[in-house]
């Protein structure tokens, strides 16, 4: 009984899957060699080697992923929740306990092997985002439902970010995408998008400039979101016409008491009485969801200043502040981009072949083998072979949306595209960052870059997903729920 | 609202959005890698070191032969940091062996470790000697890399043959082809051919890491290419006539020059006071250029080619050709002249000689009243309708003798001296002026500035009868057939030759029969020559002397210009003709003569206060 059912479950892997995984994991590890390997050693098997150790790790990781598809799918719609707390324990105890690498306490040490609790977080939270977004009465749309969901995206992620591990947290917003797809409406995905943009571009302007753009942003969302004009626009012109009110009386009354930027922001808290009242008559509880979203933003971007002064590392301050242009430095912050994009840039159609990189192989572009793995790829390979990688990938992503769809559970569809936005979000960046479209964040292109508890992680996110979507195609009929 | 319909479009938006995001990636790839060609550069600057091959600079003989300036091999101690022995090294023994001060070395390892695997230089100018010694040491990291450095065995002609110094960041920036460290000639014969004498740097192109260390070669060498030595240079110098020169010129400030006029090269070139070439190479060059820099007389300025002199009476050579070409003046007009010139309250004195007297003779005794008569019949000449149309004839007679503009002989820094125009005098005199008015021009003085290179060919012309040849400084040079063509084409006067035998005349009147300069005579040389008393602000009156031999088929002409020497005839003469000597005989008859013009020091209030 129990060999047919695992001899069934190898029969309905989705092999397009894992020959994408291993292709890549494979490039990786050419990759790998290639930024690590050195000419002068005298055992070019020694262990102290990145690209044998990589090969160990991709031992495990295949153990791993075997393991994964031995364990049975109800295991994990089981251990979803347990997981998840089980990783919030684990990132509080990094908070204390861990060690610190890059300015992010966010390591534990294991004799010479450092893992990464973030990579496992990962899974968790997408587990139990799948578990709570399935369970029977939910709905995307009702308030308290959106809050739960809400709650289990950000609590890791705040955790992450005091860590000082800003660029993994955000990882975990990219399930934004998961959310639109299980029918969040887009008038509450494109306000969280832009307030992203503004809370990255906050200190590019004033405060008071910050406020009315997240007036506009709420109020004008909930108008699209319900079709209501005309009360939203009479509500915005109350607004600015009382507090403008307010500020020129107390500007003759009381030079300099009240700035514009006071007398908005009271009348602004006032007006949500009269929003709570008309809530209430119009039977309209949907209106809470732009007014916490505005308080939550408004909290968030108030304290901006003070984090970027007080908690971002000067470092982060410095990346951020280069990517906007506001400081350009070359041979300073810039630097790790600037050589990895000269590295990418000279790569030209076909690369300078396998080991001929002289910017890889000579050591000018730093973190070559981790993070900037990207970059032995656009130089030895050249535009053909970086678009060859970017598409497999970008076949890979495609494929679990595609996995998603077919699962007959929410479950299953959920945590597909928990896995597809995560491995979109990090190949975005990661790649981003070498190409000097996104700020450096030092987070790991999945699969390629050198690191063992990136590796086997990736390799256990991806293979809960062939194991979930192996049961539906062999048990085409089972019912909904276990 | 999560109907099926809705469910499908929200999948396709996101595999849009996905679609989307890779594009995104893959258009800004192709930017960077195939359409922006920056990077390509940006990784070569990353990755290639250009180790320049220095090719040893070009020497320079005289004309007989004799090295002027010799390149001798030095050595550059260059040390990677790394790659010192890590026991330590005995830096006491490496000082000595190399002769340098260990101070130094201490600095230059400091500032090695800051980069450990690039090479970096800790003291140039290391002597062969020393570098075969160090050789034998082995000291781990340290290595010397060839450079050629100036040597003189004459240890003459400072000025004239110019010195050679590590290129400026000014320099620099006008001269893309050098690069911080190269040395690059900055005056006189230096700089005039420093594209023949450089020769052309080789480079050896290697790999470098991101720490400067050295992984090999580029391309296995394809684009790597080997020094192309200077070429040499035979210059038109006579050393040993130089050597004399500058010994003769020594204690006082001035310049001598000396011509070929059947050539226009120049024999000798000596500004003097002068200085040792070879202090200006090696370790102390920095310290004794600062030196010179502040010597009140200003060795380091060339004197021959760049001072302003009046010219004093040696410019009435100048005067009587001119008139005789206007026909204003005839060799036997006679003019009246007791102690001097006057018309009205004006007066130009002129010493005591017989009266009336020729042309011939007025040259000879170097009589101021005559050639005042015959500068006012210039200037007043009746044809041109005014003196200022007839000002204007005469300046245009005195540049076509070279004055008042450069010569252009291959000395870049060459001086214009200095001729009035019509213009300066309508301003300084509000238009309000007659040939009365410019008198001292009539006799050199005034206004007039000219080097002693113009005077030289001043000479030079009246000795070729009319006619010269841009002076200039150098014969041969290795590997080219001839020189540049301007040096080989004779530049006439606006005089007639046919009007120089009376000047001729005169000069050898002066010397010969009766004059001011009967002690340039020298038996059988047929020496011909004009002094100059020029009176000047600073102090005593110039010396100066203009002079050729033979008369016929000239071999050498020749000025000299002693500053605040007094009469013509009390220092100019003698140098000049103690040259002349030794130029045409090759030998000295005037020991006693030689050893009072060598000991001769004249006092400069002026230069010394």
């Amino acid at each position: 009984m129990t060999v047919s059912r695992f001899s069934g479950i190898f029969g309905h892997l989705d092999l397009w899957t894992i020959l994408l995984y291993a292709v890549i994991v494979v490039l990786g590890a050419v990759s790998i060699f290639s930024a690590s390997y050195n000419e002068n050693s005298v055992n070019m098997f020694a262990s102290s080697h990145f690209y044998m150790k990589q090969a160990v790790w991709i031992g495990i990781a295949s153990c791993a992923a075997l393991v994964v598809l031995l364990l049975d799918k109800r295991f994990f719609h089981m251990l979803a929740y347990p997981a998840y707390f089980a990783g919030l324990a684990v990132l509080v105890a990094a908070l204390f306990f861990g060690r610190e690498v890059n300015g992010a306490k966010a390591w534990f040490e294991f004799g010479s092997v450092r893992i990464q609790p973030v990579e496992f977080v990962k899974i968790a939270t997408a587990l139990a985002l799948a578990r709570a977004m399935s369970s029977y009465s939910f709905s995307i749309n009702r308030p308290g439902d959106l809050l739960k969901v809400g709650m289990i995206i950000c609590m890791p992620l705040m955790i992450i970010i005091l860590q000082n591990d800003t660029g993994s947290g955000i990882v975990l917003g990219s399930f934004l995408f998961v959310l639109y797809r299980e029918g969040l409406n887009k008038w509450l995905c494109i306000p969280i998008l832009l307030i992203a943009t503004l809370f990255i571009t906050s200190f590019l302007l004033s405060s008071t400039a910050l406020l009315i753009l997240l007036i506009l942003i709420c109020t004008l969302s909930e108008a699209m979101m319900s079709g209501e004009w005309r009360s939203r626009i009479v509500y915005l012109a109350a607004l600015a016409l009382s507090s403008l009110l307010i500020w020129l009386v107390m500007h003759f009354a009381a030079p300099g008491a009240v700035t514009f930027y006071g007398a908005l922001l009271a009348v602004t808290f006032l007006s949500f009485f009269f929003i709570a009242a008309y809530a209430y008559r119009a039977n309209l509880r949907s209106i809470f969801l732009p007014v916490a979203l505005f308080v939550g933003a408004l909290i968030f971007l108030s304290t901006t200043g003070y984090i970027f002064d007080n908690i971002l590392k000067p470092h982060q301050q410095n990346r951020i502040l280069s990517f906007l242009g506001i400081r350009s430095d070359p041979l300073g912050i810039d630097y790790n981009v600037n050589q990895s994009k000269i590295a990418i840039g000279s790569g030209g159609w076909t690369g300078k072949g396998f080991l001929q990189g002289t910017q890889i192989k000579y050591g000018f572009v730093p973190e070559r083998h981790t993070d900037f793995i990207f970059c032995t790829v656009g130089e030895e390979w050249g535009f053909l072979g970086a678009t060859a990688v970017l598409i497999l990938m970008c076949l890979l992503i495609m494929r679990l949306m595609r996995m998603g769809e077919r699962q007959q559970e929410p479950f299953g569809r959920v945590y597909c595209y928990c896995v597809a936005s995560i491995l979109l979000f990090h190949v975005l960046v990661n790649v981003g960052m070498t190409i000097g479209l996104m700020p450096v964040m030092g987070i790991p292109l999945p699969y390629m870059s050198y690191g063992g508890s990136s590796l086997v992680a990736f390799t256990m996110l991806l293979f809960i997903a062939v194991r979930l979507d192996a049961s539906t195609r062999q048990f085409p009929l089972e019912s909904q729920m276990p | 609202m999560n109907g099926p319909a809705d469910s499908l479009f929200r999948m396709r938006l996101l595999q849009g959005v996905v679609l989307l995001v890779f594009a995104l990636l893959i258009g800004r790839l192709a930017w960077l890698q195939l359409f922006d060609e920056r990077y390509e550069e940006m990784a070569k600057a990353n990755v290639l070191r250009h180790v320049v091959l220095y090719p040893p600079r070009g020497e320079v003989l005289d004309r007989n032969g004799e090295f002027l300036v010799q390149s001798r091999e030095c050595y550059d101690l260059m040390v990677i940091a790394r790659e010192i022995d890590k026991r330590g090294f005995d830096t006491v023994r490496l000082c000595e062996v190399l002769n340098i001060p260990i101070e130094r070395v201490r600095r230059e390892l400091a500032n090695a470790r800051m980069r450990p695997r690039a090479p970096r230089l800790v003291a140039s100018y290391i002597a062969k000697e020393d570098k075969l010694r160090f050789d034998e040491c082995n000291f781990r990291g340290f290595y010397t890399v060839y450079r050629t450095v100036r040597r003189y065995p004459r240890k003459v002609g400072g000025n004239l043959l110019g010195f050679v110094s590590e290129v400026t960041a000014e320099y620099l920036k006008r001269h893309p082809y050098y690069q911080a460290g190269d040395y690059v000639g900055l005056t006189g014969v230096e700089s005039a051919y420093e594209t023949v004498l450089r020769g052309n740097k080789g480079v050896k192109i290697q790999e470098i890491d991101t720490h400067g260390e050295i992984k090999g070669s580029y391309m296995d060498g394809h684009y790597d290419s080997l020094p192309d030595p200077g070429r040499s240079i035979v210059s038109t110098i006579d050393a040993r006539l130089q050597l004399l020169g500058e010994e003769l010129m020594r204690g006082k400030v001035g310049a001598a020059v000396a011509i070929e006029p059947s050539t226009g090269e120049i024999l000798m070139m000596v500004s003097s006071p002068t200085y040792d070439p070879d202090e200006l190479v090696g370790r102390q060059r920095g310290n004794n250029y600062m030196r010179m820099l502040r010597n009140k007389r200003r060795p380091l300025f060339n004197r021959a080619v760049k001072a302003k002199y009046p010219p004093g009476s040696t410019f009435k050579v100048v005067q009587g050709l001119i008139g005789l070409q206007e026909g204003v003046l005839r060799p036997s007009d006679l003019h009246e002249c007791h102690m001097g010139y006057q018309v009205g309250r004006q007066r130009m004195a002129c010493h005591a000689h017989s009266s009336p007297l020729d042309l011939r003779f007025a040259v000879a005794t170097s009589c101021n009243a005559y050639f005042c008569y015959v500068f006012r019949d210039i200037l007043d000449n009746p044809k041109y309708g005014g003196v200022k149309e007839g000002f204007d004839v005469w300046k245009e007679y005195v540049h076509s003798f070279g004055f008042g503009r450069k010569l252009g002989s291959d000395f870049l820094d060459e001086g214009h001296g200095y001729v009035p125009d019509l213009e300066f005098y309508n301003r300084r005199y509000r238009r309000s002026w007659n040939s009365l008015t410019l008198l001292s021009l009539s006799i050199g003085q005034g206004e007039l500035g000219c080097t002693p290179l113009q005077l030289a060919n001043l000479a030079a012309i009246v000795a070729n009868r009319g006619y010269y040849y841009i002076p200039h400084i150098v014969r041969r040079i290795e590997g080219q057939d001839s020189l540049d063509a301007r040096f080989y084409e004779r530049h006439y006067t606006m005089v007639d030759p046919k009007y120089f035998e009376p000047i001729v005349d005169g000069m050898w009147r002066g010397v010969n029969v009766a004059g001011t300069s009967t002690d340039a005579y020298l038996e059988g040389w047929d020496v011909c020559g004009k002094t100059g008393t020029a009176q000047n602000p600073h102090g005593k009156d110039h010396s100066t002397f203009l002079s050729f031999a033979p008369r016929n088929n000239p071999r050498i002409a020749i000025s000299v210009y002693v500053e605040n020497g007094g009469y013509g005839a009390a220092a100019a003469l003698p140098i000049a003709s103690l040259l002349e000597e030794f130029y045409l005989t090759d030998t000295i008859r005037r020991p006693e003569l030689l050893q009072r013009i060598k000991n001769m020091n004249i006092y400069y209030p002026s230069y010394d206060r």
